[in-house]
């Protein structure tokens, strides 16, 4: 008994919102690519994961009112970068679904890139001493001109082993 | 049963500690009798965790719920087969799956053939060893599989139903044998370094084993994608969470482990590189336990928060620690052997670029994952870092990966001309630019797409020549017809062949995530019964809005037909869940796939007079994922293969002892 009324509830609660919505819903879609641009921006608190343009308004109370909020701003010609600081300046950057790209949280973006410099100036810097080094002392290698003899060499050494193998 | 089970843990504990005092007692005092008890021990142990997993297994099926864990995590009304896999659902239950893997790995590692005889098995055995310690001491201590509660409840609280699908059933399970494959190359790695072995023999000898960690870790991202896709209804397929990071790294430096051994086996090279990434491999998989188990960061695939992760990381630090410290006693032996290269542009080369990239991925990841923890730590603001930070950042790093998978197969080793590159690379950069162009005629053009189709179309034309050229030669040689040379030639060369079958997946992959990311529509709509919603070539004609019981469980569905083109498709039923058991209803999507693109359809929401709002999706190309991973799967196990050529046992030449 107790589940069919919970059930109950939350169909109620479920028709409830959707009948909240669809009055928003037909100014704007809240899948169409503009509101995408807008909501996207916004990481949903419910614990979902989620940016509140994912987050089903149907499970999540707390993204059915921030739709509406930004549905507002969108009507009163608000673009998204004000719309972006007017949620930073209230909550602060966590409410961003990406780190600024300023400030100390352009660490975030640029470490990656500067790792990945550095290692591959690294990298130069090593190949260059190995390659130095066996100038000075030359090895015996198998020299190939190209792949296709190259190709050829490993498969008639392979056939010669798989001889081997089986006479000797 | 409740002493039975607990007995299980608690001997197993006692039998881990004891086999690994006395195997290290045996290497220390060289007693061949105590390392053969350790050994004894181990088979012991294996007994002990398959007890224990068959106990909680029998508790699940039988719903006992005076357990706590059978309580927490199931329900009588369930079906058996989820019954039994909410073995993995909790904290202890999936802790102790890896504790069975574990000690499985350790058993066919230690009396396998191969190794019969080699001085290194008492150290893989004690490292290993090491690793059971702490999985029995934290199932015996920490998170209790086997606790029982005051009172015997008469009903269990049921598996979260997000969890009750096929696609969850093998995630976990194929992620942990991927975690706990990684330990075993390490093990080896660190028992060749503390017998001071400085040859590739751990790397021969682990090789298949790494490809299998790496084939099951692919595996468990590629289900955990799937899941998500069908059964969250939300229409994608990984979303950055701090827990897909946590395993998507170890992927990313165990590929990079899969490529750099092989300038190791050619080059004596880069020995100390090829071990610091398995220690970095295999620190990350306990650094994703630590994330996942210890609410540190906010994410949807964690597990109850406790103390839990905390065990993690200090066995973490204290395995990195002395891992570290066994490689810099041996940097020196390690050092003096460095061979040289004999040009910049080789095989070599590209080969060292690949794993700058791939590392490159890696620690990106690594940082956008703990940059909320640092900046809190440093300015004390909480920033979020989510999916369109690692968008933007791993796609060029990863793009340029696919650049590299797809020239390297053309340049030879040692050194690769400018006569040959040109000869090589000619036609493939013609092909691909004039593909590119046609895509821009065509309308495709996003940057991002058109570059990385480019870069896939010269990938698959350097690998058709790949095998086109191998064909060749053969024939040339022995006048088989195209398919048996190709077979033969496929079947010499395992190792290469099923590696290039996995690029190609990877390829497909690509193929698919750029196409299914910039090319997706979405719309909700409202619509009154007898309506329609259009997207595309769509028409979706919403039929019918009705309820059905199955179970527990109460289902509002919508009829829908679909139509493309004017042309039916069929009927298809969106489903809202509402669980008896269960606080959060659940969305079952209608997807109706085709090689071009998936219609996915979700019912959202609806009212009395029976009005409905549908949200509808088109994603392109997500069959090209699923094949892709396919072809991993192929070429992965194509290269493990026990085929009749190239299958040689490699000889064992490091230090000899009188134990093994």
């Amino acid at each position: 008994m107790k589940n069919k009324i919970y059930i109950g509830l939350l169909l109620i609660a479920v028709i409830f919102q959707g009948s909240i919505f669809q009055v928003e819903a037909r100014q704007i879609n809240y899948k169409s690519a503009e509101f995408k641009a807008v909501a996207s921006q916004f990481a949903c608190t419910c614990g979902c994961g989620q940016d509140h343009y994912e987050c089903d308004p149907n499970t999540c109370n707390l993204t059915t009112e921030f739709k509406k909020d930004l549905v507002e701003m969108m009507n009163k010609g608000w673009d998204k970068d004000k719309i972006r600081k007017y949620y930073v300046n209230i909550y602060g950057e966590e409410i961003l679904t990406s780190p600024e790209k300023s400030g100390f949280s352009l660490m975030a973006w640029v470490l990656p890139f500067v790792v990945l410099g550095a290692a591959a100036a690294a990298l130069f810097f090593i190949i260059r001493k190995w390659v130095k080094k066996k100038g000075a002392e030359e090895v015996v290698v198998t020299e190939y001109d190209n792949t296709e003899e190259e190709v050829e060499g490993e498969i008639l050494s392979s056939m010669i082993d798989e001889e081997r193998k089986k006479y000797l | 049963m409740f002493l039975f089970a607990n007995a299980t843990i608690y001997i197993g504990l006692a039998i881990a500690i004891y086999s690994l005092l006395i195997i290290t007692l045996g290497i220390s005092t060289k007693n061949q009798k105590f390392i053969n008890s350790g050994k004894g021990g181990l088979i012991a142990l294996f007994v002990c965790a398959a007890l224990a997993m068959l106990s909680l297994f029998y508790l699940l099926a039988t719903s006992q719920f005076q357990y706590e864990y059978v309580h927490d995590y199931t329900s009588s009304e369930l079906p058996i087969i989820y019954k039994l896999t909410a073995l993995w659902a909790g904290n202890a239950g999936s802790l102790l799956l890896w504790t069975f893997f574990l000690t499985l790995y350790m058993v066919m590692i230690v009396f396998s053939r191969k190794m019969k005889g080699n001085p290194m098995v008492p150290y893989i055995s004690a490292i290993l060893l090491a690793n059971a310690v702490f999985f029995f001491f934290i199932l015996g201590f920490v998170a209790k599989p086997f606790l029982l509660l005051d009172t015997v409840p008469i009903e269990g609280k049921g598996l979260n139903p997000m969890l009750q699908n096929p696609g969850m059933i093998i995630h976990p399970v194929t992620l942990y044998l991927g975690y706990v494959g990684l330990a075993i190359p390490f093990a080896f790695a660190m028992a060749a370094l503390i017998l001071k072995n400085v040859d590739d023999f751990w790397i021969k000898a682990t090789r298949r084993w790494t490809i299998i960690a790496w084939l099951f870790l692919s595996l468990g991202n590629i289900f955990g994608g799937q899941w998500a896709y069908v059964e969250l209804g939300w229409g994608g397929y990984w979303a950055w969470d701090p827990v897909e990071n946590a395993s998507f790294m170890p992927w990313l430096t165990a590929t990079a482990f899969l490529h750099s051994v092989m300038i190791q086996e050619r080059k004596n090279m880069l020995k100390i590189w090829n071990i610091s990434l398995i220690i970095v491999s295999y620190a990350l998989t306990l650094f994703g336990t630590f994330l996942v188990r210890s609410g540190v960061l906010t994410s949807v695939h964690a597990f109850a928060n406790s103390n839990l992760g905390l065990y993690f990381l200090i066995f973490m630090a204290v395995a990195v620690i002395l891992a570290l410290y066994v490689l810099m006693s041996r940097y020196n032996m390690l050092k003096r052997s460095a061979g040289e290269f004999q040009s910049f542009v080789s095989k070599e080369s590209s080969f060292l670029v690949n794993n700058l990239l791939l590392v490159g991925a890696a620690f990106a990841v690594f940082w956008g994952t703990i940059f909320p923890l640092v900046s809190e730590a440093v300015r004390g603001t909480k920033v979020t870092v989510g999916l369109p930070f690692f968008n933007k950042v791993e796609a060029p790093i990863l793009l340029s990966m696919m650049f590299v998978m797809a020239v390297c197969p053309m340049l030879a080793w040692q050194r690769s001309t400018v006569k040959n590159l040109k000869k090589n690379f000619t036609i493939p950069a013609i092909l691909a630019v004039l593909g590119m162009i046609l895509m821009v005629k065509l309308g495709i053009q996003k940057a991002w797409a058109v570059i990385g189709y480019g870069v896939i179309i010269l990938l698959l034309i350097t690998h058709y020549l790949e095998f086109y050229r191998g064909v060749k030669a053969r024939r040339k040689m022995t006048k088989e017809t195209p398919f048996v040379a190709l077979y033969r030639l496929m079947i010499r060369n395992r190792r290469r062949y099923g590696g290039y079958i996995v690029h190609l997946g990877i390829a497909f992959i690509t193929m698919g995530i750029i196409g299914s990311q910039n090319y997706d529509l979405e719309t909700m709509k409202t619509v009154d019964l007898g309506q329609s919603i259009e997207i595309k070539d769509y028409r979706l004609n919403y039929e019918r809005l009705d309820q059905k019981r199955e179970g527990i469980n109460d289902i509002v569905y919508a009829d829908i037909t679909v139509f493309k083109n004017g042309k039916k498709l069929g009927s298809f039923q969106p489903e809202k869940v509402f669980y008896g058991n269960w606080e959060q209803p659940s969305s079952e999507v209608a997807i109706i796939s085709s090689l071009k693109e998936d219609l996915y359809i979700v019912l959202s929401a609806w009212e009395d007079d029976g009005r409905a709002t549908f949200v509808v999706k088109v994603n392109p190309m997500m069959n090209w994922l699923w094949f892709g991973s396919f072809m991993i799967v192929i070429g992965a196990l194509f290269a493990v293969w026990n085929g009749k050529y190239g299958n040689v046992t490699p000889r064992y030449t490091g230090v000899r002892r009188e134990v093994s």
